[in-house]
């Protein structure tokens, strides 16, 4: 237990300031934005608390708001898909009682479960956060490529994550 | 109470949810920005030390583009500089030919300004290099004043520099008199002092005081009369019994030369074509 509390107080702070400190400043062909943080939300243990995830996901979007300069957009979208973890694991895996490990992995979940899960968050992200900033500027075809393209993006580095960090486990 | 305690427990974590979700909104939606407070954004003092920290490591990446940019805009801007210190010395020139006053004596000599680009006091054959050339009009054997004084003459030219025999020179010999008299005598440098010369083969019956100003004779197609050279310093030693020599302070001073004139005698060849017509008698 203390253990695995260690390891997400690693990941959080790690996943956190590389998204502050290298992810920010970067955007792919002025389209695509890497959200590398959520996979701290994504691996979260299942058997967690709604209200710890609830309030460590806010924690994280705010931090990296506050780095970023964008106020409230990353925390909102957080929070929001911090909610909407429970219902897509769900999806893609209704026997829940039957996870070997209370992580969502590719090993508890299997490759084909895992890599839709992790696609679902990360368009979900994508999706929550550029609808936010198209409060102040809209622009249909461009958000929808911004989505797109960031989900990708996101989605491509979080799996190059995923197999560093099984691998150094 | 207990129930009310239990609803509240069990659905914490959606109060939690509504919760986070107003002040995010509050955050994103307050159009106020004295509400963004201090600490929500990347001002406060651990966003400022991480971001820091980390451009402390990356500002050396981009190092050699600073590097090359930095570069290119010093060349620009030297070249710059130079642009605008020719367009200055241009102005400067005009300025100093409008200052000059022409007398009907001047009337046969043209000036033309030069700027002095190497100077030396300090050897036994000093020379002068100016920046003006045979296409600025300069010939060999012209004259060399500055505002004080006279400064030498042409030597060599080429087509855009000359150089210039100093008056600290030995070879230069200047014809020069006492200022209100007739008695001429040549000034030479004796290689001791960048401000002062003789001036020797002065009459033995002239008399001469202390402060006596010395200008040039005329009597050369090189420098028209009456301009300045120097002072009398000191009262003649004695050179041979019937010359006095005489030491000078020059007015020009050569450890400063800027701008000087090039004089130009228009009469030079008809002046020369009649000398040469008495060697010839």
């Amino acid at each position: 237990m203390t253990k695995t509390i260690i390891q997400f107080s690693i990941l959080f702070i790690v996943l956190v300031l590389a998204q502050a400190i290298m992810f920010n400043n970067i955007c792919l062909f002025n389209l695509a934005v890497p959200f590398f943080f959520i996979y701290f939300i994504i691996r979260l243990p299942v058997t967690l608390a709604g209200g710890w995830v609830v309030t460590l996901s806010f924690l994280a979007g705010l931090i990296v708001d506050i780095f970023a300069n964008t106020q409230g957009m990353n925390a909102l979208a957080c929070t929001l898909l911090s909610v909407m973890r429970r219902p897509v694991l769900r999806l893609y895996f209704p026997r829940e009682d039957e996870l070997t490990n209370p992580e969502p992995s590719i090993r508890s979940l299997g490759m084909e479960v895992y890599i839709k899960y992790l696609f679902t968050m990360v368009a979900i992200y994508c999706t929550i956060i550029f609808l936010i900033e198209a409060f102040s500027f809209f622009d249909p075809i461009r958000l929808l490529l911004r989505i797109v393209c960031s989900s990708l993006l996101t989605f491509l580095l979080l799996l190059g994550l995923d197999n560093v960090m099984s691998r150094s486990r | 109470m207990h129930n009310l305690l239990d609803f509240l427990l069990k659905n914490s974590k959606w109060f939690l949810f509504i919760l986070y979700v107003v002040i995010s909104c509050w955050l994103l939606f307050s159009k106020n920005p004295y509400q963004h407070h201090i600490y929500l954004t990347s001002a406060n003092k651990v966003s400022t030390f991480v971001y820091g920290s980390a451009s402390g490591v990356t500002e050396y990446f981009n190092l050699h583009d600073i590097n090359e940019d930095l570069q290119l805009r010093n060349a620009s801007l030297e070249q710059e500089v130079i642009d605008l210190r020719h367009r200055l010395r241009t102005y400067q020139e005009d300025a100093y030919a409008d200052s000059l006053a022409t007398d009907s004596l001047m009337s046969q000599f043209k000036f033309v300004i030069a700027h002095v680009i190497s100077n030396s006091v300090s050897r036994t054959h000093n020379y002068i290099t100016l920046d003006k050339g045979t296409l600025d009009g300069i010939k060999p054997e012209m004259g060399v004043v500055d505002q004080n004084g006279v400064v030498g003459i042409v030597n060599i030219v080429g087509d855009h520099s000359s150089r210039v025999i100093s008056v600290l020179n030995p070879k230069m010999r200047l014809s020069c008199k006492v200022k209100g008299s007739e008695y001429f005598g040549t000034l030479v440098w004796d290689g001791k002092n960048s401000d002062e010369a003789v001036l020797e083969e002065m009459p033995r019956h002239e008399r001469f005081t202390k402060g006596d100003t010395i200008v040039t004779s005329g009597y050369s197609a090189v420098f028209p009369e009456g301009i300045p050279v120097g002072t009398v310093m000191s009262h003649a030693k004695e050179h041979d019994d019937n010359f006095y020599a005489l030491r000078i302070k020059l007015f020009t001073d050569f450890n400063t030369l800027s701008t000087v004139r090039v004089i130009e005698n228009i009469m030079k060849d008809e002046l020369n074509a009649i000398s040469a017509g008495e060697e010839n008698d």
